[in-house]
């Protein structure tokens, strides 16, 4: 069943509301009505709603022209018409390219032979309460009457729903019952609307969308539309050979204990959660930092190759191949491999090679073997096309990827590798506030396996504001950048589908930031998914903003970031914040590997 | 009827097919290429689209698809050059590319387009076969364009009962686990693998590492024929593309 919630008008509202899982969202065009927009409505308020939410415009006997601009100028997916409006009238807003919705209003004595002209025109009916004035009463209709609809146009119910009637829906039956109405019923005031009242009563309902792991992968390895295993048939018994296993080793109880094992003792977890006492002075909130940095390797990757390091070894694998862009993800694969005594390859792009060097000299030393990759950018896509080139030419190596990209399952393995990270913030919040759950969560995104990590245990919560951070190198505009969501489209890279920067003609686009390791054109499909969704808010952090933020964090804080942890904290300037919200941020590595950089521009 | 159909009821054995990607080693060269091809009784030719991240290809497909992109060669230029092309050219023709480029110019204009010029079929490596049958297949068929799919030494039997249930034209044989550009290593295993494929009702063409008249000859002994990509991408740079054709019979 779907879920419309009608009359909304109010922005700072609206912010509230965008969290829920609504199909529609409707706004009234109607000047007598108390939820009537106005004159003035500003059309950038329907679109804070994502894209999966649609747009309603309702309407009464309205002037079909005028009707058609309001459509255009906001934006709307749907019309529904609440008037005495005729069919060739429906008809006309129909071939506009509109979807419509034709509302009637029910009583005992309500004829439904008179719906049989509009079955044709319309997509769908409304049944609200007959009323004087065209609806919008709060009060409900004997749904009993509806027995009497035998036609097949789905419909709207709608009618003074309120939050007690959770139980009386859950026994209503109907075929052609498709979505229910809300309005009145979940007010504050007209037009401004109870969000928690809401999501208790979606609760309630036990909707399909309101399921818990709303956000886990599916069978074939989507997020929503996004994931899949797009790879050439030579990989395919790699590919399958992953996917039969991974959940099957990562469940088991010698999985588990050895994977808790090598992150206490080796790894150096659990990573302490520092609040940022200072930080929290100079934006006038409460700071804590997730503290990746101080993992051994220092960032976040080896949560996730210590992960993989084990599957490779239970299911097998002599060799490994990795991809890195900062270098971070190699040498924590090079570590692992080291650790296990496994045969370690690592692409890496020749630039990359050049701008991160003290981490090649790692990675060598730990035994390593670090193949520069020279086609394209040469940069971390490019690394990673090589190292699926490689994995092609040699079925029986395991491939070691590093980011929640790729085919099917590696996003969904290396989130669930990832997950300690918000495991760990939701027990050590809890000691601390007495509350798992922060007002917010920051990460960095290049791929997005640390903003992942953060996110997992949250995704759930809505409650948990999630906000993800890309490098928009010289600027969004510039043609410099790798804010992948925000000037993105729908494609597909490294065997995923997902969110992509590329041509016109579907060539990828060189990607351009200051850090190596955010450089990437696509982005994991969980993220894509959490755009689209709404569930995520994407900013971006420029080079210099990026910069500015890891001066500050090392002068207010004593630490170096990593540069790309830097974007992540650059937002704090972006964002506002109430005084007594709690804000995560994840500190996703130190700032050794950067330093000639970092000494380039303050030095 | 459609032309690779034609081709494989009249012509059994030694099939040649030439891949190269379009726009190069110059941009007009499209069409002349193809017309040399079959001047030179080139059986099949497959044309690539050029693409940015080709996975499955090795360096001198992928430096030849970036020369290409670089000399300003898309997908919808591919087209107009090939506009024209059926007032002379007889053969069957393939567009060979990767997903993202057909998904970005959208599936039905590409379909529309592919029969506009007189393609008669596409190979799209990193289309999953599931995608493609619950959500294309139907089109392709309909716009009479034969997905042509790849079977590899790594295809399970399993699989291989339903790659052949979806496949039309015929199997791209993957010689070996490799990117394009490989060598061609003779194994007994190999062989057995040429022979389970070479055995289904389905016609088949080896690919990857047949690189002159011997490894052609082996790898058409156990199929209908073979397919030569990168060692005409190398004669076509060094201005040796006749040459090489005239070399393989
Ligand atoms: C310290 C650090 N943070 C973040 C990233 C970005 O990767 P992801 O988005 O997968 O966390 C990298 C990648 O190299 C990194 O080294």
């Amino acid at each position: 069943m779907k879920i419309k919630l009608c009359g909304l008008k109010y922005s700072k509202n609206i912010k509230e509301l965008v969290q829920l899982p609504l199909d529609y969202a409707g706004f009234i065009f109607y000047p007598k009505s108390p939820r009537y927009v106005g004159e003035e409505f500003d059309p950038a308020i329907p679109a804070m709603f994502p894209e999966s939410t649609r747009k309603v415009g309702v309407f009464v006997n309205e002037e079909l022209q005028s009707l058609l601009e309001k459509g255009e100028k906001y934006q709307l997916d749907v019309i529904q018409l609440h008037g005495g409006e005729s069919t060739e009238y429906c008809r006309k807003v129909k071939d506009a390219g509109f979807e419509l919705v034709k509302a009637f209003q029910m009583n005992e004595s309500f004829q439904f032979q008179s719906l049989k002209e509009y079955e044709n025109v319309c997509d769908f009916f409304l049944f609200d309460t007959k009323t004087e004035n065209y609806g919008g009463s709060g009060r409900k209709f004997n749904w009993k009457v509806l027995e009497k609809y035998k036609g097949t146009t789905p419909f709207f119910l709608s009618g003074g729903i309120g939050a007690q009637d959770a139980e009386q829906i859950k026994q209503f039956t109907h075929e052609c019952l498709y979505a229910l109405d809300l309005n009145s019923g979940f007010e504050l005031q007209p037009a401004k609307k109870n969000a928690d009242q809401l999501e208790i009563f979606l609760n309630k309902l036990e909707l399909e969308s309101m399921k818990k792991d709303k956000f886990a992968v599916d069978q074939r390895g989507y997020y929503g539309e996004f994931g899949g295993a797009y790879i050439p048939e030579l990989l395919r018994k790699n590919v399958d050979e992953l996917q039969e296993n991974y959940l099957k080793i990562l469940g088991s109880e010698q999985f588990r204990k050895d994977y808790a094992r090598l992150l206490d003792n080796y790894v150096g977890r659990p990573t302490p959660l520092t609040k940022a006492g200072n930080l929290s002075r100079r934006y006038g909130t409460n700071i804590y930092l997730k503290r990746e940095d101080l993992t051994h390797t220092g960032a976040h990757k080896i949560n996730n190759t210590i992960g993989q390091i084990l599957l490779a070894k239970y299911m097998g694998k002599k060799r490994i191949i990795a991809e890195t862009g900062a270098g971070q993800h190699g040498v924590a694969t090079a570590t692992v491999c080291a650790l296990f005594d496994l045969e370690c390859v690592v692409y890496m792009g020749a630039l990359d090679v050049e701008r991160q060097a003290p981490n090649v000299a790692r990675m060598k030393m730990l035994g390593a073997k670090v193949i520069p990759a020279i086609s394209g950018n040469q940069t971390l896509k490019d690394a990673t096309n090589e190292a699926i080139r490689d994995w092609i030419a040699n079925p029986e190596s395991f491939y070691l990827i590093g980011s929640v990209v790729g085919p099917h399952p590696y996003p969904d393995l290396v989130t669930r590798l990832q997950s300690i990270i918000s495991e760990e913030i939701r027990e050590q919040l809890e000691k601390e506030t007495g509350n798992p759950n922060p007002d917010y969560v920051i990460a960095c995104v290049g791929g997005g396996s640390n903003a992942a990590g953060a996110f997992y245990h949250y995704l759930n919560e809505r409650k948990v504001k999630l906000v993800a951070v890309e490098a928009s190198g010289l600027g969004v505009d510039s043609g410099e950048t790798a804010a992948t969501i925000t000037i993105g489209d729908i494609g597909f890279i490294h065997g995923s589908k997902t969110m992509l920067m590329q041509d016109e003609d579907g060539q990828i686009t060189e990607p351009y930031s200051i850090s190596a390791g955010l450089d990437y054109p696509g982005v994991g499909p969980l993220h894509a998914h959490l755009a689209v969704s709404g569930r995520a808010d994407f900013l971006s952090a420029t080079d210099q903003e990026a910069l500015n933020a890891a001066k500050v964090l090392a002068e207010s804080e004593g630490i170096i970031p990593a540069l790309e942890s830097s974007h992540a904290l650059a937002v704090l300037e972006k964002m506002q914040f109430k005084k007594d919200d709690v804000v995560v941020i994840n500190l996703s590595g130190r700032g050794d590997k950067d330093m000639e950089t970092y000494m380039k521009h303050f030095a | 009827m459609n032309r690779i159909d034609q081709l494989f009821q009249n012509k059994q054995k030694d099939i040649l097919s030439i891949y190269f990607p379009a726009g190069y080693p110059k941009l007009g060269d499209t069409l002349p290429t193809l017309q040399m091809l079959q001047d030179k009784g080139v059986d099949l030719v497959e044309i690539g689209i050029p693409f940015s991240d080709p996975l499955a290809d090795g360096p001198v497909i992928q430096s030849a698809a970036k020369q290409a992109l670089d000399n300003g060669m898309s997908l919808q230029l591919l087209f107009n050059q090939l506009r024209d092309a059926r007032k002379s050219i007889t053969m069957p023709l393939i567009l060979m590319g990767y997903w993202n480029t057909v998904y970005k110019f959208g599936v039905d204009a590409f379909l529309d387009e592919c029969k506009k010029t007189g393609i008669d079929g596409v190979i799209l490596p990193d289309l999953p076969l599931e995608e493609y049958t619950e959500d294309y297949q139907s089109k392709f068929e309909a716009a009479g364009v034969h997905n042509v799919l790849l079977v590899t030494p790594q295809t399970t039997d399993k699989r291989l009962s339903i790659i052949e249930k979806a496949a039309s034209g015929f199997l791209y044989m993957v010689s070996s686990a490799a990117t394009t550009g490989g060598a061609l290593q003779a194994s007994k295993e190999r062989e057995e693998y040429f022979r389970k494929i070479a055995a289904l009702e389905i016609p088949s063409l080896i690919g990857f590492g047949i690189h002159d008249k011997a490894s052609f000859q082996h790898a058409a002994s156990f199929s209908n024929g073979a397919i030569i990509g990168t060692a005409f991408i190398k004669a076509l740079e060094k201005g040796q593309a006749n040459e090489f054709i005239g070399s393989l019979s």
